[in-house]
């Protein structure tokens, strides 16, 4: 009776140690996601003040590039990335036409500008792609398991993970070492300035854009692995957390912008292992709820700016 | 008649003339004697009520806010709480536990708008308070994941709204008429806002709220009013237009029916509640307008004659873009929209353009 | 033909009129002052200068291009580099990544790291704290990385819009050596000033702009005879509702 007790305890103990490294795991790659979407919204915001609502729908475009590209016999690697850059274009493309006009007017304007663009693509997909999901070619990682031990891992989970600190990384250098990315965060400080030191302001703008479209690229190949769906309104889940992670991580700043996207990332796996079941399909609320707490007492967000911006 | 006098008259006569459209509107509806057109200017008045209800925070206040359909939803759904009687509530909400206070409780009409009005509103209130602290990007975002997070509630929480499934067998107890003088007072309210002191303060800190707190105004406090009194007006509609359309389920609150109210704001202008009401107005018409003709052509190509070679697909959504396509168009042409912010009042005055006096050319001295 | 020539330049803020026909030129090789009490129009000729503010009308050539309707990128890559009023560092990049901004407009990458050994060693202080971010910086020291920066593009001619402005009496008067230093390596400068004092000591003309128009303009002989001068500045009871100065020199 003691041996059975004993290796309850024990596997007790190995089984926690086991869901705190799942735990650890899963919210080091929603995380991860979760914090490159929110970067995407940051970069524009920083610039323009620009509170990109249509930014969903660039990850609907790269969630449609998938399903487009997947139909052709393109090995899949191949699709993934064409689909990136389709999303990229999208966003220079969106700036181009939508953004470029109304400029300089209010962040209000700005605001709603960008709410009529996301529900117009929204609703010229629904008008000639599909109102229907569909499931574009996945390779098949999505959905296996890595078994370690008593752990189980999903392989996407591990992809994404890496992925998301592959192009953290990448990012950085970009912003560290070329004069694009030096642009880039000069004009977040003083866009004015930056353009009294040479830089095309098209350029800026547009770049910004780009990074934006790109983050968006990489998060819908991730976000439609996990659903194995893609249509219209899919974007929508995205952004929202875009949102919430960046004013949580203080809207102002890129590194608040990754914080708090681990952050939503930790607290949303938190919810869904710890939750209590019948509490869960409230999830969402109480994940509101926690935010709204942290706006109580933030509310520039968990970093605040470091220096007060140019009033434009 | 002095220049004082003129410009009391003038605004006194703003809601009259907004009053008299409206008027004017159901009247032609009545002579009319099509149901069509009396719904249709049925569902365009609770949508001016929104619109007005938006334009009393949004307008004044300068903040873009899409949470208003979360709580046309708490006033859609509670307002039937208590409008509905037992029998109807069996066959509505029949998850509601019968030894609920809630179940047993059975109002009128205008009753249960109004408490349906005050419970949104301590909601409203509550939220308001954590909102009105946060900047302008912030705030938006936040009051758009409410809206989000109140729509999740409700499609989960079976025994208030019956979740996702349609609630059905609302008793239809708003006519054109009730439609009307609600969305009058609603016009009237958020006229009476903007011209009073409270308002004058929030729009002050609009313009530039550093200059407005240093001249003692409170900006957090009045958008808190603003905010406030918007949820009460919004959560009106919300009961109006649930005993409107009988059936609904919380997909009936959600992104594109905010569209629409931002839309007709947005179209109208933003700044006055004329704009609020001929945005209404405008857009309103043109849907159904919009909806006419999609509904010919769809039905063209399917007899196959030579509209199906001119559009070669099945039209959905069309009215969407064409609102979209139109908000966006305003905002670069004319971002302060078709009233450009001003009210209409009689009598009409030449505004004054300038104070300087562009013969002064000395240069000695401002 | 003038390096910089402004004819008649009109400026509207709304309904307030802000330059209501400024004319001015500036030769090769000089330093040019523009001075005057706030309000006068200095800062909005410079911003007018730089494509930054649109005038209504007027013109504004450099090397006898019209510069009108340019934009501000445009205008640095001719050959006109700003120090602005308040310096305006990048506060979040660090002072190597102010300068290396400063050449965004420069293709030759050796000619960038060459100004940057050479403005480093004129500025020993950026030297010693190149990765640190730019908004630690003293006022002074971000004084010296704002001219640092403007140079880095090599421009021809230097705005420079208040720059002793909130310095330290001892750090003013090394600022206008430095000018006078730069226009001994052969820099033209505009230099728009309040501290009336030592900008005429080192201008070698000047334009005083009151309400928006050029007052008096000459060599600073000619303008501290100026009678109107002596009396807004050196305190005779002008009656004129000019403030005087701030004197933060001498």
């Amino acid at each position: 009776m003691d041996t059975v007790l004993r290796q309850k305890r024990e596997r007790n103990g190995v089984s926690f140690i086991n869901d705190l490294l799942q735990y650890g795991v899963s919210s080091l790659s929603l995380g991860g996601l979760y914090a490159l979407m929110a970067l995407g919204l940051v970069i524009v915001y920083g610039i323009l003040r620009l509170v990109n609502f249509a930014y969903g729908e660039l990850v609907m475009v790269g969630g449609y590039g998938l399903l487009i590209f997947g139909e052709t016999p393109l090995p899949w690697i191949i699709c993934a990335v064409l689909s990136i850059l389709a999303a990229l274009f999208a966003g220079v493309l969106m700036e181009r036409v939508a953004f470029r006009p109304v400029r300089n007017t209010s962040p209000t304007t700005l605001l709603i500008t960008s709410f009529a663009v996301s529900n117009l693509l929204q609703n010229i997909a629904l008008l000639t792609v599909s109102p229907r999901p569909r499931a574009p070619r996945l390779p098949e990682f999505f959905v296996k398991s890595l078994t370690v031990g008593d752990l189980r891992i999903k392989l996407a989970d591990l992809i994404a993970l890496t992925v998301s600190i592959l192009a953290l990384v990448v990012l950085t250098v970009f912003l560290r070492r070329t004069i694009i990315g030096l642009a880039l965060r000069a004009a977040a400080d003083d866009f004015t300035m930056t353009r009294l030191v040479g830089v095309k302001a098209n350029m800026v703008i547009a770049s910004a854009f780009a990074v934006s479209g790109f983050m968006a690229g990489i998060v819908a190949i991730f976000w439609i692995g996990r659903t194995g769906q893609t249509y219209p309104s899919v974007g929508l889940q995205p952004v929202l957390i875009a949102f919430i992670a960046s004013v949580v991580g203080g809207m102002s700043s890129l590194k608040g912008a990754v914080l708090g996207g681990y952050v939503l990332g930790f607290l949303t796996m938190g919810l869904q292992t710890w939750l209590p079941q019948g509490v869960n399909n409230y999830r969402d609320a109480v994940l509101f709820g926690i935010v709204i707490v942290v706006l109580l007492f933030r509310p520039d967000g968990l970093i605040k700016p470091a220096y007060s911006r140019e009033a434009r | 008649m002095s220049r004082a006098q003129v410009t009391m008259i003038r605004r006194f006569s703003t809601p009259v003339i907004l009053f008299g459209i409206m008027l004017a509107i159901a009247l032609i509806s009545e002579l009319r004697n099509d149901v069509v057109f009396e719904r249709v200017v049925t569902v365009m008045f609770i949508n001016l009520l929104l619109t007005v209800a938006l334009q009393v925070f949004q307008g004044n206040s300068g903040l873009g806010t899409f949470g208003q359909y979360a709580f046309v939803t708490i006033g859609a759904y509670s307002s039937i709480w208590f409008s509905l009687t037992q029998k109807q509530k069996r066959t509505a909400l029949p998850d509601m536990p019968r030894d609920w206070w809630l179940y047993e409780q059975h109002l009128g009409f205008i009753p249960s708008i109004l408490v349906a009005g005050a419970i949104t509103t301590v909601v409203g209130a509550v939220v308001g308070v954590a909102f009105v602290r946060l900047r302008g990007a912030s705030f938006t975002i936040a009051t758009f994941a409410f809206l989000i997070v109140i729509n999740r509630v409700a499609l989960q929480w079976t025994q208030l709204t019956k979740g996702a499934t349609t609630v059905f067998g609302v008793p239809k107890y708003t006519e054109i008429w009730d439609a009307l003088v609600w969305a009058s007072l609603g016009v009237l309210v958020a006229y009476l806002f903007k011209e009073s002191p409270l308002g004058l303060k929030l729009r002050a800190s609009r313009e530039d709220e550093d200059a407005a707190e240093s001249l003692g105004v409170n900006s957090a406090l009045v958008r808190w009013f603003a905010w406030t009194l918007s949820v009460f007006l919004s959560a009106v509609a919300g009961a109006l237009w649930a005993h409107f359309i009988q059936n609904f389920s919380p997909h009936n609150f959600y992104i594109k029916e905010t569209f629409l109210i931002v839309a007709m704001l947005i179209i109208g202008g933003s700044g006055s509640v004329s704009g609020a009401v001929l945005g209404a107005i405008a857009v309103a018409m043109s849907q159904e307008g919009l909806r006419q003709v999609e509904n010919w052509v769809n039905i063209q190509r399917g007899r196959g004659t030579w509209v199906e070679t001119v559009v070669p697909f099945q039209l959905v959504g069309f009215t969407e873009i064409i609102i979209a396509c139109a908000i966006i168009i305003v905002l670069i042409l004319r971002p302060s929209g078709l009233t450009g912010g001003r009210e209409i009042a009689w009598p009409r005055v030449k505004p004054v353009t300038s104070l300087a006096r562009p013969s002064d050319d000395s240069g000695a001295g401002a | 033909m003038s390096l910089l020539s402004v004819r008649d330049l009109k400026v509207n803020y709304g309904a307030i009129q802000a330059l209501r026909g400024v004319s001015l030129e500036v030769e090769k090789g000089e330093i040019v002052g523009l001075i005057g009490v706030n309000g006068a129009g200095k800062s909005t000729t410079m911003l007018s200068i730089m494509g930054v503010v649109k005038p209504i009308s007027g013109q504004i050539d450099y090397e006898g291009q019209q510069l009108l309707g340019q934009p501000p990128e445009g205008i640095l890559r001719k050959g006109i580099a700003p120090v602005m009023e308040g310096r305006r560092i990048f506060p979040s990049l660090t002072i190597e990544e102010n300068l290396r901004l400063g050449a965004a407009s420069v293709k030759a990458k050796d000619q960038i790291e060459e100004d940057l050994l050479k403005w480093y060693s004129f500025f020993p202080i950026l030297r010693e704290r190149k990765a640190q971010p730019a908004g630690k910086l003293s006022g002074g020291q971000q004084q010296m990385l704002a001219v640092a920066r403007a140079l880095m593009s090599r421009p021809k001619l230097l705005l420079m819009d208040e720059p002793s402005l909130g310095l330290a009496p001892k750090l003013v008067a090394e600022v206008f050596r430095l000018i006078v230093q730069l226009r001994d390596l052969g820099m033209t400068v505009l230099l728009v000033e309040q501290n009336v004092r030592m900008t005429l000591d080192i201008v070698n003309r000047a334009y005083l702009l009151s309400t928006g128009r050029v007052e008096f303009a000459g060599t600073p002989d000619e303008i501290r005879k100026h009678a109107d001068l002596e009396r807004a500045y050196f305190g005779s009871g002008s009656g004129r509702g000019h403030s005087p100065s701030s004197e933060a020199g001498a």
